[in-house]
């Protein structure tokens, strides 16, 4: 009747329970319809309540309506349980039933492995460390539950089960890193998942128009992580080149997407700079790397406008190596790329054409002419902001002669514009541009609010040079990022960079957030990215390169047996050595009668165990008697010498029934 | 060939002892190992409580072994209206010589039988436990020490009979061993049918031991050798009894006293001088089988079959 798996739970348990398994499911709540959340916390709340007063717990055929009513709601809200929120929803759903139900002690095991699938569940959504952290705390304490679920009398203290608990875990650390070294990679993501997690990607597109980047520029994500293998280089060479825009209409300007001729030959005039990016999820398909790209990754290809394009689109984190130059020539210029490069929209008004027409007086070289056109800019009234005033129907007229307030890309794309009616060849190149180095780290952050724009054009002799024409208006801009959390939604209002504050206050916190950076940088680099050519580049260097797919998963089922294997029989080894050596030979004795069928059981006596052997086979009475007499001389009369421990030794080994 | 740590004075007191288990057997049918136990009980100086259902031959087995033994013998019908005087005796005035004299009680035997001790007051129980655990007796503030050596032999009816006080743990506790006599098996109990009167055959019986005989054998208890492994496996029963969830409470150490002291009585009862994890195994039941209880409560039985999973849980190291 009264069976332990029946005993009721103690308060103190319920409680922790309840407290553990909210925790576990909290971070869905926000993944998931409100509606189900909000049927979660309800019945949480109410078990809670419930601890104190069981008259409040609903009786079965109640508590089977509520199931209904909630597997009703889950099929509503997604008509086919078919997927990652369906399923997510689903069990938290049937988590807080469950909570309903806890009474006894069996229920402790259950509702703790649902908590450790709901863990897991977590990593569907996100993959940042704190979660792993979080997970790891929570997996102890439910670790510890089931420890003192099967304690025979609940202990005065949960901490100590949780010393057990943390304890178990540190012995299941090796095999869980083995796992995490050995076990197959794949290339693509396991079921589909990330496929639906694109609405979250924000970045450089292969479009830009008036307002696009300066939207990008709101946000603080990181886009990019770079590891310099020398050097970083100073902030006014640090243009991270993104997807290269020929084509415009007046307001928008795009890619030319059926260009997919190779890179032209780049004349390099200084050193190649090398550097691994880690690349969060980007709407394109672009590589940024430094101006210019010349050592390459595999995957991925270097069109005749030097856009760095990789193969497949770039929904997970991913990391490359890049070679760059940063002083270069390039080549000379094809038709098609001139033809392309002078593109007019319709819609040029007689006074852009009377401002061009002037610098063309006034100068003997395009060269010139373009350094006419940047004074233009730092001379009359132009202002650098995140929020320009609205624009018309002609937007470069109006920004150039009107208005005068724009961000980078106002100032990129007019400037495009104006050289190519003074018949210059010229294009606008999207990326980022700066980057904040940790110092902790040493590595370089690139945000979304370092998102850029800038002109290039084709000058006789020099080939493609990159112009940026905010610096003209903004020199600051180049050297410092923006600081996203200072920007006034003002019309106009002037962009503040980001300072060095003073004070220990705000040197502790930028030392904070710098160090969190580092830890996910490093938790990214290291976990994140142990890709399929990771673990390959490892296995080759363990010399067991050969090991690849399923052979791999093979090797990881016999390395991790292995490592099982060794550990248990240290334990058993440091068991074995506290045995008395003649209780060893005494074993011995045991194996060998073994042979003939007759299993000593481990708490059977000597004499009762010879007078078994005796019984069974009486034609070893006289050795088995003599040995055992001898063992039972030795070990508890007081016989114990050492002509009797040969003797007793040598009697064993010629033993052999 | 075995160097035996040779004693020759062993070798007389085997056969006595072989004699003695011999003799009782003819009297008490099929009952050997509870007749060994109770040997032993009375060699390792431990008193004994003996429990079963009325007529198993409780009564005849103490008397047997007080005539055995050669011990006198009284025998105190505990009642419910029992009096403490009634066991240890009382002072009476004497008129000739005009002072106190103290009349002794049966109490004052080497060996009492208490029978049916579960029926008395708590407070005519605990008066014969007092004097079983001090071996002698206060009356009126002068004390009596009692004959030596002694023995009493308790009989008890199960627990759960109408109109019994059961004793106590901490009373359990001063029995060295509880032994159950069963019904005896179909052919003994032929021979007990058919046989003479078992009271008409004790009369017959001769004395096999004197006096100092059976305090010579109490004292060759002490000398049985107990080795490290031994007391290692003794050490391991007891801590398995506290860690076990099986039981209610774990043995304590004078539980641990009285199972070595039992098994060493034992082992000599077996002709042996030294201490086997047999010895310990067979004497267990009814050492510990009093003071064990099982988390779940099982009832009746419950002694024999907690002793039992401890023998069979715990390996001879």
């Amino acid at each position: 009747m009264n069976s332990p798996s029946r005993t009721p739970l103690p308060r103190l348990q319920q409680y922790a329970l309840i407290a553990l398994l909210t925790l576990t499911a909290l971070p869905h709540v926000l993944n998931i319809d409100f509606r189900i959340s909000a049927f979660f916390l309800v019945l949480v709340g109410y078990r809670t309540l419930a601890v104190e007063k069981t008259a409040l717990l609903p009786n079965r055929l109640l508590l089977f309506l509520i199931t209904l009513g909630a597997l009703g709601m889950v099929m509503m809200r997604y008509p086919i349980l078919f997927g990652r929120d369906a399923g997510v929803a689903l069990l938290i759903a049937m988590l807080a039933l469950k909570l309903i139900e806890m009474r006894v002690r069996r229920d402790v095991h259950i509702l703790v492995f649902i908590g450790y699938f709901m863990l897991a569940t977590q990593f569907l959504y996100r993959d940042q460390i704190w979660l792993v952290g979080y997970a790891m705390v929570l997996v102890a304490a439910l670790t510890a539950m089931l420890v003192e679920s099967s304690r025979n009398a609940p202990s005065v203290s949960l901490f100590r089960s949780m010393g057990v608990s943390l304890l178990l875990l540190s012995q299941a650390l090796p095999v869980m890193i083995l796992l995490f070294i050995f076990f197959p990679r794949f290339s693509s993501p396991l079921w589909h998942l990330a496929a639906d997690t694109d609405h979250a990607v924000i970045g450089v597109s292969g479009n830009i128009s008036p307002g696009s980047i300066s939207h990008l520029s709101r946000s603080s994500a990181v886009a990019f992580r770079v590891d310099f293998e020398g050097e970083i280089p100073p902030p006014e060479q640090r243009y991270w080149r993104g997807p290269v825009f020929w084509f415009t209409d007046g307001v928008n300007w795009r890619v030319d997407k059926d260009d997919d001729l190779a890179a032209a030959e780049l004349i390099s005039l200084g050193p190649t700079i090398a550097y691994n990016v880690t690349l969060e999820p980007t709407p394109g398909s672009w590589l940024y790397a430094l101006e210019l790209a010349v050592d390459i990754p595999g995957d991925s290809q270097l069109r005749s406008d030097y856009q760095l394009i990789r193969n497949t689109p770039i929904k997970q984190r991913i990391r490359y190596r890049v070679g760059s130059v940063i002083d270069y020539r390039s080549g000379a210029l094809g038709m098609a790329e001139r033809q392309k490069g002078l593109q007019l929209p319709p819609g040029i008004t007689p006074r852009m054409l009377d401002l061009v027409t002037r610098w063309q007086q006034q100068s003997d070289s395009d060269a010139e002419l373009v350094l006419k056109a940047l004074d233009y800019f730092r001379q009359q009234e132009f202002y650098y902001t995140l929020y320009p005033p609205p624009l018309g129907e002609n937007p470069p007229d109006q920004f150039l002669f009107d208005t005068r307030r724009g961000f980078c890309e106002h100032y990129a794309t007019s400037f495009t514009l104006l050289m190519r009616i003074a018949g210059i060849p010229s294009r606008v190149v999207g990326g980022y541009q700066g980057g904040q180095i940790n110092p902790l780290g040493k590595y370089l952050i690139v945000r979304q609010s370092d998102a850029h724009a800038w002109a290039e054009v084709w000058l006789r002799g020099k080939g493609w040079q990159r112009i940026d024409p905010t610096i003209a208006v903004a020199p600051e801009r180049i050297e410092q990022s923006i600081d996203p959390t200072l920007i006034s939604d003002v019309i106009g209002a002037p962009i503040r960079f980001i300072e060095v504050k003073g004070g220990v206050l705000g040197s502790a916190l930028r030392q904070l957030r710098w160090g969190a950076d580092a830890i996910n940088a490093s938790w990214h680099r290291w976990v994140l990215g142990y890709s399929k050519e990771r673990q390959l580049y490892l296995m080759q260097l363990l010399g067991i390169g050969f090991m690849h797919g399923p052979k791999l998963a093979y090797g990881m089922v016999a390395i991790t047996g292995l490592c099982v294997i060794l550990l248990s029989l240290i334990l058993l080894y440091r068991v074995r050595v506290k045995r008395d050596p003649v209780y060893a030979v005494y074993l011995s004795f045991c194996r060998r009668l073994q042979r003939r069928g007759i299993v000593r059981m481990a708490h059977e006596g000597p004499r009762d165990f010879a007078s078994r052997v005796i019984a069974a086979h009486p034609e070893l009475r006289n050795r088995v008697a003599r040995i055992t007499g001898l063992y039972i001389g030795i070990r508890y009369g007081q016989l114990d010498n050492k002509p009797n421990r040969r003797q007793f030794k040598r009697l064993v080994r010629r033993f052999n029934p | 060939m075995l160097r035996r740590s040779g004693a020759d004075n062993h070798v007389i007191m085997n056969n006595i002892l072989d004699r003695l288990v011999n003799e009782a057997g003819t009297i008490i049918l099929g009952k050997e190992l509870a007749l060994r136990l109770a040997l032993a009980c009375l060699l390792a100086r431990g008193h004994l409580l003996i429990e079963d259902l009325p007529g198993v031959g409780k009564t005849t087995l103490a008397h047997l072994l007080a005539r055995l033994l050669g011990l006198n013998y009284q025998r105190i019908q505990f009642t419910s209206d029992l009096l403490p005087a009634d066991i240890v005796g009382n002072t009476v005035y004497n008129r000739e010589e005009g002072s106190f004299n103290f009349h002794p009680g049966p109490v004052f035997s080497q060996l009492v039988l208490a029978d049916e001790i579960n029926r008395a007051t708590p407070k005519a129980q605990s008066a014969l436990l007092e004097a079983m655990e001090e071996q002698q007796v206060t009356v009126d503030g002068t004390s009596y020490p009692l004959p030596k050596p002694f023995f009493v032999i308790a009989t008890q009816n199960p627990a759960h009979q109408i109109g019994t006080f059961p004793l106590p743990e901490s009373q359990l506790d001063r029995f060295l061993m509880r032994v159950e006599l069963g019904y005896p098996d179909s052919r003994s109990e032929r021979l007990l049918l058919t046989g003479h009167d078992r009271r008409d055959l004790l009369l017959g019986l001769e004395p096999c031991l004197n006096q100092e005989q059976l305090q010579a054998l109490q004292n060759q208890v002490g000398e049985v050798h107990v080795s490290e492994a031994v007391l290692d496996y003794c050490q391991a029963l007891l801590a398995f009894s506290r860690s076990s969830p099986r039981f209610h409470r774990g043995l304590s150490p004078r539980a641990g006293l009285a199972l070595l002291r039992s098994a060493k009585a034992w082992a000599l009862l077996s002709g042996r001088f030294q201490l086997l994890p047999e010895d310990i195994q067979a004497v267990l039941p009814a050492t510990v089988g009093h003071r064990l209880h099982s988390t779940t409560d099982t009832g009746a039985d419950e002694g024999a079959t907690l002793a039992r999973f401890l023998i069979e849980s715990v390996p001879i190291p």
